[in-house]
C-alpha cells in the first residue's frame, strides 16, 4: 500500500504542477495566437472577396 | 452557505464578458463553411491547447471525476493516468491525427466517405450524432445540480437557470461557429484553470493530506489505492480504458475538430502532446476533491464500498458530495470566482459539443441524404444555415430531454459506454482505413454495426458491467472489420485517397 501511496502522490504532484504551468504559459502566449488567428482570417476573407 | 452579492457580481461580469467576446467571432466568419466549422484551419499551438482543454473540461468532468474519487479513492486515478498518457502517446507519434489533419477533413465521418463509401459516412454520421447527443444529454442536469448546491439557488429555478445558460451558449455558437467557440474557450480555459487550482488548494487545506490518506486506508484498504485489486476496476478495465481513450483522442468529434483546425499536422501533434499533461490534472485534481469530500462528509451508511456523504444531517448522492463541500469551505468572493470558473467550463464544453454534433448532422447526415436523393449541392452559405438549424435542434433536444434524465450508476462509466456505441466501430474503421490496405466497405459496415451492438446489447439488455460491454464492443468491431473485409470486394482506393468510395 505504501508503494501505491507514493506512486499516486508523485502522479498528483506531476499532474497538478504541469496543469498550473501549462495554464500560465497558454494564458500569456495564447493571446498572441488569438491575434494572429484574427489577422489570418481577415486576410482569407479579403482574398475571398 | 449561499452566494453573497460579491459572488453574484463576479458571475454576472463573467457571463456578460463571455457572451460579448463570443459574439466578436461573427465578424470573422464571413461566408466560408471552413471558417465556421474549423476556424479557417488557422489555430496556433497555444490557442489550440486552450480550446482543446476547455472543450474537454466541463463542470460535468469535475462532477464525474469527483464522484469516481469519492467512490473508489486513489484507485480512480488510474483512469486519469490512462487518459493523459494515451493522449501524450497520440501526440508524440501522430497516430491517426497527423494523417487526419493531412486529409483536410471537417468531420470524422467525412473520412468514411473518402476511404469507404457515402452510405457508410451516412450510417456513421447517424450513430455519431445519436451517441454524442445522448452522451451530452446528461450534462445539463448534473451541471445544474452543481450550480444549485454551490450557489444555493432554489431547486425550482434549476430548469430556468440552465435554460438561460444554454441559450447564452447557443447565441454565440450559432452566430460565430468555431471562431466564437475558440475565442470564448481561451477566456474560459484561463478562468476554469484558476478555479481548478484554487479548489484543489482549498480541498487539501480543509481536509488535510494525512486525513485524506487515512480515510481512504480505513474505509477501502488496498482497494482504495491499487486499481488492479479494486473490484470495480482490474486489468480488464485498464485495457478497455486504454482502447477507449485512444479512440476518444483520435475519433471523438469535438477533439478531432481541434486537430482539423490547426495550422498544420505538426501543430496538431504538439497540441495533443501538451494537452495530454493537462489531462492528467483534468482527472486527478477533481478526483482529489472527491476524496477530500469523502474525508469531510463520508460518515453515512456504506454504499458500494464507500460511506454515503452526510451534510447538515442529510444523506446525499455521492456525486453531490463535492459541490456540497465547496459550498461549505469556499470564502465569499472565492466562491463567486469558482462558480464563474465552473460556468466557464460548462459553457466551453457545451458550445463546442453543440457545434460538434450539429456539424455532424449538417455535414454527415443532411448533405449525404441530399446527394443520395440527387439534389443540387448546397452553397457554403446554405451549409452554414443548415448547421445553425441543427445547432438549434440539438439545443432544444437537450433542454427537453437532458434536464429530466438521470443516468444509472457512476456517471463517468455511463458516459464511457454511450460513447463506446459509436467509438468502437469508428476507431476500428479509422485505424483500419488509415493503416490496413485490405479494409473495405463491407468490413466498415460490419465494424460500425457490430461495435454498436456490442455496446448496446450487453449493457442495456443483458445488464453486464461497463468493462464487459466495452470489451465486447471493441472486440466485435475489430472482428467485423477483419471478417467483413475478407468477404467483401477490396476498395480500389489508396490509403490516403481524396476520392469518393464505390457505391453505397
Amino acid at each position: 500500500m505504501k508503494v501505491w501511496q507514493m506512486f499516486w502522490s508523485i502522479s498528483l504532484l506531476v499532474a497538478g504542477g504541469s496543469f498550473a504551468f501549462i495554464t500560465a504559459v497558454v494564458a500569456v502566449k495564447g493571446f498572441q495566437d488569438l491575434r494572429d488567428l484574427f489577422r489570418r482570417l481577415r486576410q482569407q476573407g479579403d482574398k475571398e472577396q | 452557505m449561499g452566494f453573497t452579492y460579491l459572488d453574484w457580481f463576479i458571475v454576472a461580469v463573467y457571463l456578460i464578458a463571455s457572451v460579448a467576446v463570443g459574439l466578436l467571432g461573427k465578424r470573422f466568419v464571413g461566408k466560408s463553411v471552413s471558417h465556421y466549422l474549423v476556424a479557417g484551419r488557422e489555430l496556433g499551438l497555444y490557442i489550440g491547447i486552450a480550446t482543446l482543454a476547455a472543450t474537454e473540461i466541463g463542470t460535468i468532468t469535475f462532477m464525474y471525476n469527483a464522484e469516481l474519487g469519492y467512490r473508489y479513492g486513489f484507485s480512480a486515478f488510474c483512469a486519469a493516468l490512462i487518459s493523459g498518457v494515451a493522449m501524450i502517446i497520440v501526440g508524440r507519434t501522430g497516430f491517426v491525427i497527423q494523417r487526419f489533419r493531412g486529409l483536410q477533413l471537417m468531420t470524422v465521418p467525412e473520412y468514411f466517405e473518402r476511404k469507404y463509401s457515402l452510405g457508410l459516412r451516412l450510417l456513421t454520421g447517424i450513430l455519431v450524432a445519436l451517441g454524442g447527443i445522448l452522451n451530452m444529454g446528461v450534462f445539463l442536469k448534473i451541471e445544474g445540480e452543481f450550480l444549485t448546491i454551490v450557489s444555493g439557488i432554489p431547486v425550482r429555478y434549476l430548469v430556468l437557470t440552465m435554460t438561460v445558460i444554454l441559450l447564452l451558449e447557443v447565441l454565440y455558437t450559432v452566430a460565430g461557429g468555431m471562431v466564437s467557440v475558440v475565442i470564448t474557450d481561451f477566456l474560459q480555459y484561463v478562468l476554469l484553470s484558476v478555479a481548478t487550482v484554487l479548489v484543489s488548494l482549498y480541498a487539501v487545506h480543509y481536509a488535510g493530506w494525512s486525513n485524506i490518506v487515512n480515510k481512504v486506508s480505513t474505509t477501502m484498504g488496498i482497494a482504495g489505492y491499487d486499481p488492479l485489486v479494486n473490484p470495480k476496476f482490474g486489468a480488464a478495465f485498464v485495457i478497455w480504458q486504454l482502447l477507449l481513450w485512444f479512440s476518444i483522442h483520435t475519433c471523438w468529434q469535438t477533439t478531432a475538430m481541434r486537430m482539423f483546425s490547426t495550422k498544420s499536422p505538426e501543430i496538431s501533434r504538439k497540441v495533443m502532446t501538451w494537452t495530454g499533461f493537462i489531462y492528467l490534472g483534468r482527472g486527478m485534481l477533481p478526483m482529489l476533491w472527491g476524496i477530500a469530500a469523502l474525508t469531510l462528509f463520508g460518515v453515512g451508511p456504506m454504499d458500494h464500498g464507500a460511506p454515503s456523504p452526510v451534510v447538515n444531517r442529510s444523506t446525499l448522492a455521492t456525486i453531490d458530495a463535492m459541490p456540497a463541500m465547496l459550498s461549505q469551505i469556499l470564502h465569499p468572493g472565492i466562491k463567486g470566482l469558482v462558480v464563474a470558473g465552473m460556468l466557464a467550463a460548462t459553457m466551453s464544453v457545451n458550445s463546442s459539443y453543440l457545434l460538434g454534433w450539429s456539424s455532424i448532422i449538417s455535414q454527415d447526415v443532411v448533405l449525404p441524404v441530399r446527394r443520395l436523393l440527387h439534389k443540387q449541392p448546397l452553397s457554403s452559405r446554405a451549409q452554414i444555415v443548415v448547421n445553425r438549424a441543427a445547432n438549434l435542434f440539438v439545443s432544444l433536444f437537450l433542454m427537453f430531454w437532458g434536464l429530466y434524465y438521470t443516468p444509472p450508476g457512476a456517471v463517468y462509466l455511463y458516459l464511457n459506454i454511450t460513447g463506446t456505441i459509436f467509438l468502437a466501430g469508428a476507431f476500428v474503421c479509422v485505424v483500419g482505413g488509415l493503416y490496413w490496405r485490405r479494409a473495405n466497405t463491407v468490413g466498415g459496415y460490419s465494424a460500425m454495426l457490430m461495435g454498436a451492438a456490442g455496446a448496446i446489447v450487453p449493457f442495456f439488455f443483458l445488464h453486464s458491467n461497463e468493462t464487459i460491454a466495452g470489451f465486447t464492443a471493441f472486440g466485435l468491431a475489430a472482428a467485423g472489420l477483419v471478417v467483413g473485409s475478407a468477404l467483401g470486394r477490396p476498395n480500389k482506393l489508396p490509403l490516403m485517397s481524396g476520392t469518393h468510395g464505390t457505391g453505397i
